[in-house]
């Protein structure tokens, strides 16, 4: 029994026999099963939604009837607004590092104290502190870390010899980087709770056998810890691709977006679209194209997981 | 199956469709039929005491540390009798949102405060606002502002309050370094040889504090400089000048980084009234603050004054003439979406916030109100703790102020970008020109 | 047992102790550095208003302002701020935790046509930003009648996707056999549901309702935006009211001595609850 509770779940298989009346009665009961969180999901979350691809071929200011443009919020989005083009390869730049940044540092935070030792609990509850910390206070005290006259990390570079450290949030160049490490930092706990949840479910029996053949700490992570993570991992990676997609509240008590446009994301223009310019229309273009990247992103993500399943 | 997912669709899209069409009757419906004959019934400062009782919401925010809202509205009741005013409470920092949002479920207040003139726009683009044109041309010629509010030859709001920037001086760090207090003769290159003089005689302490904003800055190059345009989208060089003589206080140290403002988070509140800095450019609703928290402990207790804020240059300093400087009013507009039977009574009690009687009473809790005469003059400056001295009363007093936010359809739009090239200069990370030329090219790409 | 069989063994015991001082010097620094925010938070809490941002920064407050921590009772509606906070998330949290489980033993359990899509749809939805479509939802709650009531923000949060793609992913690790056999013993769906998923996914469900408990928490922009009368503020919503606009004065002492208020209980929770979801009970679940 417990060595076939090691593979990764195999997808369901159903006898083959009276199919179109299993088939009428899985529906049933899939759907059962799915109403409750369904029928308030789509009231208040997927009716607005589809409003908002509508809205997004219209011109509206939110107030009153929406007027339809047809496609001419794409066509300027996608030909005419430089700034929609920075905050996109802001966006996707915060991801692309953000996301494999955490996803490691999460699994190992958990890999680390996923374990009976004095003080773990203490440690683990240190480790999420920051996820649940006053976001102005992180804002604080992190840009004052990375202050580029007092702060403490240019101390430190000086004092290995670097003449011109760099400005972090109020140089061009540096702020994204200095916000994707805020961003790890603060997410990297809250991450780690779903590894740990994920771990307790490798059975004990699969680290003693892999012992047992003589297997090392780093074999038995790779051998055993991954493969058997994978279902949390896939779900740590698609959340993390989009929470990353949809950076906002931290960006903005940070840098603003600035310096210039240097940091600005593409949530904050949604907002800065919407309600600065009132321009919901093109605000929610913006937003069918976020969507889209993020489907395309999950799909792949989708894909490449069944093919692991395998 | 296939049936199953279509039904599913068609039922999901009626479901939204529906939401819409209800939705578009909530602001639209109301808004196109601006309750039309009302029109000739304001304009009077008070209602007939024998008319019918009426109640009136009124939008405000942070109630508890903003009276000015209770104290119209006292002031009214005393006044009309069968009138009632229920205050409405939002956040100060999200009023906007939070007022686009309930405009759009209507259930916006039947008097809405604009706090930001830049929001006006779509409002009034929304039809949410009534038109009281009527109401402003009969205000008196002493009431300034109402221009703010108006687009296309129509009024939308009648200016309560208005804000103009002065400068703050703290005239003990000044004798303390030898520097002559400002004397209302200063252009900005004036200040900029105080700035420099204070800082090398405080030892430590800064000649000048000016706060990161965005306005702090292009809102004097904008109505300072002659010929500027900030609607225009043409031309935004004027700026230039501004952020020079910026550049080079920061590198000077005669005033704190941008750097080291926004990376501490540093407020202007502190900065000037825990004297860490001598003089600093502000808006005069910091004159309230200041006397409070001087009195709580809060900030320290030093002798302080105000005076006309720098000029561009000399044809318009000295207490002869007139400083040029900015601030944009709040004002009151009425719901458009108001039951006809409250309009009269809407009416008269925006008219009778720009009133003489509402700008005394307004002054006395150390808000500056639209309407300037030597009454309100005299109750603001008998506030205690505010300082008296000549210069200061002409400061407050004098002054042509110009609208931070004209009306112009892209107004936001330009802000926003110009807010970007403000952040970039002041960080040092884009060289003047480049970053004048980057909002440039955006705006005329927005506007185009 | 030889002199020469215990040397090494000494000398294994001396470098695993070795090892695991700097194990834990290493974690030591680690938590501080996870920590500072919060102690920065805790001394401006104890500060004047003016004194909270400063250059260069206070570590320690010049004067402690103990009142602070009585006056955020006495001079605002703490109280009333906690019980709603209090309110929604258990709330929102037992609604999540039920009908995300039970929809994710849908998914992952059962086939039926139209499953996938709908699952990835249910996904995606998470990638669109709440403020591009607040307005219209905004509308249709206010239509029901539900703004400025606790119910608003129940509804708003309650049936996210986040739970169950959680939860599906939890299911999918364990093994399809235990049901099977269940199956086998004539259990039904919901049976097998209850008896047998529901108690193997403990560790799951314990994380899910803490970060379901945690979001619900400290979210703000949904309680902003619907919670209007200050006795039906949350804390976050709360605290703002010590933010003034750029014109007033903000009291940032109360505000962050408000901000450590509302982490404490989550702390705690945290601290408490930590057990159900590292101490394997999953693994001798599934011994049976």
């Amino acid at each position: 029994m417990s060595t076939t509770a090691i593979e990764p779940a195999p997808p369901p298989t159903r006898p083959r026999k009276r199919r179109s009346a299993l088939r009428w009665h899985n529906t049933l009961r899939g759907w059962s099963f799915i109403a409750p969180n369904f029928i308030g999901f789509a009231a208040l979350t997927l009716v607005p939604i589809i409003i908002l691809f509508y809205v997004s071929l219209t011109e509206w200011g939110a107030l009153g009837d929406p007027k339809w443009i047809g496609e001419e919020n794409f066509t300027k989005l996608f030909t005419r607004d430089m700034r929609f083009r920075t905050a996109l390869w802001n966006t996707l730049y915060y991801t692309i590092v953000h996301m494999p940044l955490t996803l490691v540092a999460s699994l190992g935070l958990a890999v680390l104290l996923n374990r009976k030792m004095r003080g773990a609990a203490f440690f683990r509850t240190a480790a999420f502190f920051p996820y649940i910390t006053s976001i102005v206070a992180i804002a604080m005290v992190w840009n004052l870390m990375f202050s580029p006259d007092y702060g403490p990390i240019n101390q430190i570079l000086r004092f290995f010899g670097v003449d011109n450290p760099p400005g972090w949030t109020v140089s061009s160049t540096w702020a994204m980087p200095a916000v994707i490490v805020v961003g790890t930092w603060r997410e990297m706990g809250y991450y780690m709770l779903l590894f740990l949840a994920g771990l307790q479910t490798i059975p004990r029996e699969l680290y003693e056998a892999a012992t047992v053949d003589g297997a090392g700490a780093w074999s038995r992570f790779w051998h055993v810890t991954v493969p058997c993570l994978r279902p949390t991992t896939f779900f740590v990676t698609v959340m993390l691709t989009i929470g990353s997609m949809k950076v906002f509240d931290l960006v903005f008590v940070m840098t603003e977006g600035g310096p210039g446009r240097s940091t600005l994301v593409i949530s904050q223009l949604i907002w800065q679209q919407a309600f600065a310019e009132g321009d919901f229309g093109y605000a929610s273009a913006i937003s069918v194209v976020l969507f889209a990247i993020c489907l395309v992103l999950t799909l792949i993500q989708f894909w490449v997981n069944r093919r692991a399943e395998r | 199956m296939k049936k199953t997912t279509l039904g599913m669709l068609t039922a999901l899209a009626t479901a939204g469709a529906l939401t819409l069409a209800a939705c578009g009757g909530g602001g639209g419906d109301e808004s196109t039929t601006p309750a039309g004959g009302q029109t000739t019934s304001g304009a009077q400062a008070s209602v007939d005491p024998g008319a019918e009782p009426v109640t009136l919401t009124l939008a405000g925010w942070s109630l508890e540390t903003t009276p000015e809202f209770q104290v119209l509205a006292d002031a009214f009741m005393a006044a009309n009798s069968n009138v009632t005013i229920e205050l409405k409470e939002y956040d100060a920092n999200d009023y906007g949102t939070l007022m686009l949002a309930d405009m759009a479920a209507g259930n916006a207040p039947d008097i809405i405060t604009i706090k930001e003139a830049k929001a006006l726009g779509q409002w009034v683009d929304g039809g949410q606002l009534l038109d009281v044109t009527d109401v402003v041309s009969a205000l008196p010629a002493n009431v300034s502002g109402a221009g703010s509010y108006t687009i296309d030859g129509v009024n939308y709001a009648a200016p309560y309050r208005q804000d103009s920037w002065v400068l703050f001086y703290n005239a003990d760090l000044f004798s303390q370094a030898g520097v002559a207090v400002p004397d209302g003769s200063w252009t900005w290159d004036d200040y900029a040889t105080a700035a420099k003089a204070l800082t090398a005689n405080l030892g430590g302490k800064k000649g000048a504090y000016e706060h990161s904003w965005q306005s702090t800055l292009q809102g004097f190059a904008q109505a300072q400089t002659p010929g500027a345009d900030l609607g225009g989208g043409q031309d935004y060089s004027y700026l230039k000048p501004y952020y020079e003589r910026v550049l080079d206080l920061q590198t000077s140290g005669a005033q704190e980084t941008y750097g080291n403002i926004t990376t501490n988070k540093l407020t202007y509140q502190g900065q000037f009234g825990k004297q860490e800095a001598a003089m600093m450019a502000m808006g005069s609703w910091y004159v309230a603050t200041l006397i409070t928290q001087q009195a709580s402990g809060e900030a320290d207790s030093f002798t302080w004054g105000m005076a006309p804020i720098p000029q561009y240059d000399s044809s318009t300093t000295g207490t002869d003439k007139v400083p040029v400087t900015f601030g944009d009013p709040t004002g009151l507009g009425i719901n458009a979406g108001i039951d006809s039977s409250k309009v009269a009574a809407a009416k008269a009690f925006i008219a009778f916030a720009a009133s003489d009687a509402a700008g005394e009473a307004l002054a006395k809790i150390g808000i500056l109100s639209s309407v300037s005469s030597d009454a309100v003059t005299a109750a603001y400056f008998a506030q205690a703790g505010i300082p008296t001295d000549e210069l200061s009363k002409f400061a407050i007093s004098t002054h042509d102020t110009r609208p931070e936010n004209p009306q112009s359809p892209n107004i936001a739009a330009i802000q926003t970008a110009l807010g970007e090239a403000h952040t970039a200069i002041m960080s040092g990370s884009s060289a003047i020109d480049d970053a004048i030329a980057l909002a440039t090219s955006t705006i005329q790409s927005e506007i185009g | 047992m030889t002199a020469a069989t215990r040397r090494p063994r000494r000398a294994r015991r001396l470098r695993e102790r070795i090892g695991k001082g700097v194990l834990y010097a290493c974690l030591i620094a680690a938590a501080a550095f996870l920590l500072v925010p919060f102690f920065w938070m805790l001394s401006s809490s104890l500060k004047q208003n003016n004194q909270v941002f400063t250059i260069p920064i206070r570590w320690i407050p010049e004067t402690f302002k103990w009142s602070n921590y009585v006056d955020i009772w006495t001079k605002s509606g703490m109280s009333d701020w906690l019980k709603n906070t209090m309110i929604l998330s258990v709330v929102v949290t037992l609604l999540q935790v039920f009908t995300g489980s039970f929809a994710a033993y849908g998914f992952s359990r059962i086939r039926f046509p139209g499953r996938d899509v709908l699952f990835l749809g249910y996904i995606a939805t998470i990638a669109v930003p709440w403020q591009a479509y607040m307005i219209p939802q905004y509308k249709m709650m206010a239509s029901l009648g539900l703004v400025d009531t606790l119910w608003s923000i129940i509804l708003l949060q309650a049936f996210g996707a986040f739970g169950v793609f959680l939860m599906k992913q939890f299911y999918e690790t364990i093994p399809e056999d235990l049901s099977e056999s269940a199956r086998l013993d004539g259990l039904s769906e919901y049976g097998i549901y209850r008896r047998i998923m529901l108690p193997l996914s403990v560790p799951a469900i314990a994380s899910l309702s803490l970060l379901m408990f945690v979001t619900t928490w400290n979210d703000f922009l949904g309680p902003r935006l619907y919670l209007r009368t200050p006795s039906n503020f949350t804390i976050q919503v709360g605290l703002k009211v010590f933010q003034a606009d750029p014109q007033g004065s903000s009291m940032y002492g109360l505000m962050f001595t408000g901000s450590v208020l509302s982490v404490l209980p989550i702390a705690i929770i945290f601290m408490a609850g930590q057990r159900y979801f590292v101490e394997g009970i999953a693994t001798t679940g599934m011994k049976g």
